[in-house]
């Protein structure tokens, strides 16, 4: 079964069998390890992407289902030049420590930003709620989210 | 010819003219478009400070964690590698009769399986070796693992493991670890089921005990739990034409791993490589071999490299988790608070097999009368095996445990003497020199004041409820 | 009704193997451009060891954090460690480190020590150059002294070395010995709200203190701090392995539950100002401390919340909700 996608702005296909989910695909597929298998039932986040605009658990979703879908991955978030402001910031606050929860946290708070700007403390737990992570205690995660939407904002600011 | 390389040396002249020039524009990498290689981004300010002890340095694989460039094992994929799953034990307690994988192995894309009795020592353990890497012929717990297939994909492996055919006896068990101290209870390893215990013995706790103005007592208990690291256990297996082994794996211990796979595989550590990559996660549970020396020995037998990476139910069912403790306290103090003596029974569920029990049951026995001085203790502990699963090293061996117990105790005499529970802490507290239970002299103590700074930063003195 | 309630917990928590050895071993090697390679072979697992122990290796050899390259976890080519367990990493490896740091140093005194016309005892690897103590103006940079030790002298600037912490074995009749080398403390003090009706707890502010010895990086102890506080708030209220006849009925994370960013509340976190002179520039470690207290300070703060002293963990609502009733029950029976 052919499956298309545009993923991180390129087209990308693959052909694979119909109980194939979309991390499957983007992992074995397409080499696009980033997002992570910790459960497999959409239980701890690891897997998050964004699907035309919403950030999911990829490995609930069929890979079919996202055929002719947008997908933002991990590896889409810096560009040539610079990193995501929240990569940045994640940096900077020492947030991530074993790190395989971070591309799905990442993605999870990319999403809310993108849509809340200036989200409060409690808005920017209840966002990253379907991500788990053992390492953390989440508490720089959050200072990081709430760094990187100052530094979001004031970049629009002057635009 | 002469002509062909005079076109040549024109054109490179050219070319090398060109690219001279000033004029010549640098190509540049669209902002728009993925990266798949490092950025030449400038490194954090305190990594580039001396001195370097104090600094808030960022650490290098936090920048590749964010930019999801770090490769954990099951990131990591070789050409024509094999998938391998395991079939684990139906029984908490049994004998196997027979095993059958004939018709497994007729199953598309199965290359290889492996049973316990095909490996050369089929023991491991860091205190004491009673754990099988594949159970065979008694299974212990319900995740023992008994038969490993290895598989061209997951999906066949997992489709394989179903048409396995175990015949079990079951055997009597045990689960309840009072129960299992006593003489009639069914056993899991030889004639007993205490399998390790420790005594901590200091002064004269039954005389100093009389002669407390209060006593009290309590049992505390607490639960399993697992560490849940984010990242389930992985490991993949490849030889070398010279019968040379390379495992990469997400083993915490990659040295003594080494040994483990010596001793399992019955080869020299020459002629094994452990590569620990980055770990998605510890806290304990990946301090021993798991899937190992199974992966070496379907990889050898198959001739191609074998991956194998736990479902998150094999974490919960076959990784080690926490001991439960079930803890006696009797504590005697005087009018003013002080503690003049302290005896306490632990009971350790020591699961169905040793793992990191030892260190569990030694520091959970010195640690268990909390950092207080007292003069008169006794400690007595006892780990005992049960048909449930492993427990092994988890983040503080029973020191969560144990300080649950003496500190809600600590709180309880407070309550009872009407004493503020800080300053019965600085009463009993250790300090510089103090002596341990062991009697030893503690150097760099740093309790009381961990004490007195964590309470004005609560405002503590100030609360009002 | 919401109750407020207030608990404190204290610890003390061991660094290294209880008696038994468990050595670590270290090899530094210093680049002619005096950058330097540090080979370990302990185990990243996330808790940011090899960058402390980065940190520890530049820290002897008087350079930056970013001059040294960690290479780890290959058995072909690190040397023996073993292990990151028992928060020994900081502690064992980083006391490695620096004595295999201080070899390699002590060939760059020797080589330097004509050149700046002084003994090698007279010399400091500080800010990236070898100079002179007491006169810091005398000095070449430490890629100069690598370079005339490897190429004039021969020498090439490699240190190797091993450390174990000193015990003494207990008596296995009453304990007494000298398991441990050293030993860290800490206390946490909880801020819950226990709503008496439903038996939930809600934690609304932890405060911990925690003595390392000297924080070789602090960000990375705050964060050990905080990982360490979430898995003590997940043992104290949340996790457990349900079992029946010898089944797990629920290994997965769906019904195990743990603390996800919403459970975990605010958290403010302390160093104590120590120095152990027996660790690496007196660090001791933190990886396993931190998860110690943070469940006996909820319980004690549920105690002064609603008066009930919760004894077998976790405290589900469940739990505290029928030792509420209980006591209510005890009450009302005194009171006739």
């Amino acid at each position: 079964m052919l499956v298309e996608i545009n993923v991180n702005g390129e087209p990308r296909s693959a052909d694979v069998p119909p109980e194939t989910t979309l991390l499957k695909m983007l992992r074995e597929d397409m080499g696009l390890t980033g997002a992570k298998l910790g459960c497999d039932v959409g239980d701890c986040g690891t897997c998050t992407v964004i699907v035309d605009g919403v950030s999911v658990n990829s490995c609930l979703m069929m890979a079919a289902r996202a055929n002719g879908s947008k997908v933002t991955t991990i590896e889409g978030l810096a560009n040539a030049n610079e990193l995501h402001p929240l990569q940045e910031k994640f940096e900077e606050h020492g947030a991530l420590q074993c790190g395989f929860c971070g591309p799905g946290m990442l993605i999870s708070a990319k999403s809310l930003l993108d849509k809340n700007p200036e989200p409060t403390v409690f808005e920017v737990r209840d966002a990253l709620a379907g991500n788990l992570c053992r390492c953390t205690g989440y508490t720089k995660i959050i200072e990081a989210v709430m760094d990187a939407g100052r530094e979001m904002r004031s970049g629009q600011s002057g635009a | 010819m002469a002509t062909r390389t005079k076109d040549i040396r024109a054109d490179t002249e050219e070319l090398v003219t060109e690219a001279k020039a000033p004029s010549r524009q640098p190509l540049t990498v669209p902002t728009d478009k993925p990266v798949a290689y490092p950025l030449d981004l400038p490194e954090g300010e305190a990594r580039l400070r001396t001195p370097a002890v104090g600094q808030r340095a960022s650490r290098p694989d936090g920048r590749l964690h964010g930019l999801g460039q770090t490769q954990y094992i099951d990131d990591i994929t070789f050409p024509h590698m094999l998938h391998a799953k395991i079939l684990r034990s139906e029984y908490p307690h049994a004998r196997i009769l027979s095993i059958d994988t004939s018709e497994a192995e007729k199953m598309p894309g199965v290359l290889a399986t492996l049973t316990g009795d095909e490996i050369p020592e089929n023991s491991f353990g860091p205190t004491f070796q009673d754990q099988p890497v594949l159970a065979y012929p008694i299974v212990r717990h319900r995740g023992d693992g008994v038969v490993a297939v290895a598989a061209v994909t997951e999906q066949q492996a997992t489709d394989a493991l179903e048409k396995i055919k175990v015949e079990y006896e079951p055997l009597p068990h045990v689960f309840d670890p009072m129960e299992a101290l006593e003489d009639d209870s069914p056993k899991v390893h030889g004639e007993t089921n205490i399998y390790t215990s420790k005594t901590i013995k200091k002064g004269d706790v039954e005389k100093a005990l009389k002669e407390s103005d209060h006593v009290f007592h309590r049992q505390f208990r607490t639960q399993m739990v697992e560490h849940v690291p984010l990242e389930p256990h992985a490991s993949i297996a490849s030889w070398d034409g010279n019968g040379r082994v390379t495992l990469w794996t997400s083993l915490g211990r990659i040295t003594l791993g080494r040994e483990d796979l010596a001793r399992t595989l019955a080869m020299p550590q020459s002629k094994i490589r452990l590569i620990g990559t980055v770990v998605g996660g510890n806290f304990g549970g990946k301090n021993e071999i798991t899937n190992e020396p199974i992966l070496a020995l379907l990889s050898k037998k198959a001739g191609r490299p074998v991956k194998s990476v736990f479902t998150r139910g094999d974490e919960f069912i076959s990784s080690t988790i926490r001991h439960p403790f079930t803890m006696d306290y009797t504590t005697g103090v005087d009018n003013s608070g002080k503690i003049l003596a302290r005896k306490i029974r632990l009971v350790l569920d020591g699961g169905a097999y040793c793992s990191w029990t030892g260190t569990t049951i030694g520091k959970g026995s010195i640690l268990a009368p909390g950092p207080y001085n007292i003069d008169n203790i006794l400690v007595e502990a006892y780990a005992v095996y049960t048909n449930k699963t492993t427990t092994g090293a988890m983040r503080g061996f029973g020191a969560p445990q144990v300080c649950f117990a003496y500190e809600s105790q600590m709180d309880d005499i407070a309550d009872a003497l009407g004493i503020d529970p800080l300053e019965i802490r600085l009463r009993n507290g250790f300090s510089e020199n103090s002596l341990s239970p062991t009697s030893q002299t503690l150097q760099s103590v740093a309790l009381k004041e961990s004490l007195t700074q964590a309470a004005e930063r609560f405002g503590w003195k100030e609360w009002q409820e | 009704m919401k109750k407020r309630g207030r608990g404190m917990a204290c610890m003390w928590y061991p660094i290294g193997f209880t008696v038994a050895a468990n050595p670590s071993a270290a090899t530094v090697k210093v680049n002619t451009d005096g950058s330097a390679t540090l080979l370990t072979g302990t185990v990243e697992t996330g808790q940011g060891a090899l960058t402390v122990l980065g940190q520890i290796a530049a820290e002897t050899l008087g350079l930056a954090t970013d001059d040294v390259h960690v290479v780890s976890g290959d058995t072909d080519v690190t040397p023996m460690d073993t292990g990151a367990i028992a928060s020994r990493t900081t502690y064992v490896t980083g006391n490695a480190i620096v004595r295999a740091a201080e070899k390699a140093r002590e060939i760059l005194f020797e080589a330097a020590a004509p050149l700046l016309k002084v003994k090698p005892d007279q010399l400091e690897a500080r800010d990236k150059r070898i100079q002179v103590l007491g006169f810091p103006s005398s000095s070449i940079p430490i890629g100069q002294a690598v370079q005339h030790s490897e190429s004039v002298l021969g020498n090439p600037a490699i240190g190797s070395a091993s450390y174990n912490p000193p015990t003494v074995e207990m008596d296995p009749e009453t304990g007494q010995g000298k398991p441990f080398n050293t030993y860290v403390y800490a206390t946490q003090i909880a801020d819950v709200e226990v709503d008496d009706e439903t038996g939930e707890v809600e934690i609304l502010k932890i405060v911990a203190v925690h003595d390392c010895g000297t924080p070789i990086n602090p960000m990375l102890v705050e964060g050990q701090i905080q990982g360490g506080i979430s898995m003590g708030v997940g043992f104290a209220l949340q996790e457990e392995i349900l079992f029946e006849e010898g089944r797990q009925i629920n290994p997965n994370l769906t019904n195990y539950i743990m603390p996800t960013s919403l459970d975990m509340p605010e958290l403010e976190v302390g160093l104590v100002d120590n120095y152990d002179p027996t660790g690496p520039f007196g660090a001791k470690g933190a990886g396993e401390p931190t998860a110690v207290p943070t469940a006996a300070a909820i319980m004690n703060a549920i105690h002064d919340a609603v008066g009930v002293r919760i004894t077998a963990l976790p405290a589900t609502a469940e739990r505290v909700l029928g030792a509420i009733i209980e006591k209510q029950e005890a009450e009302r029976v005194a009171s006739h």
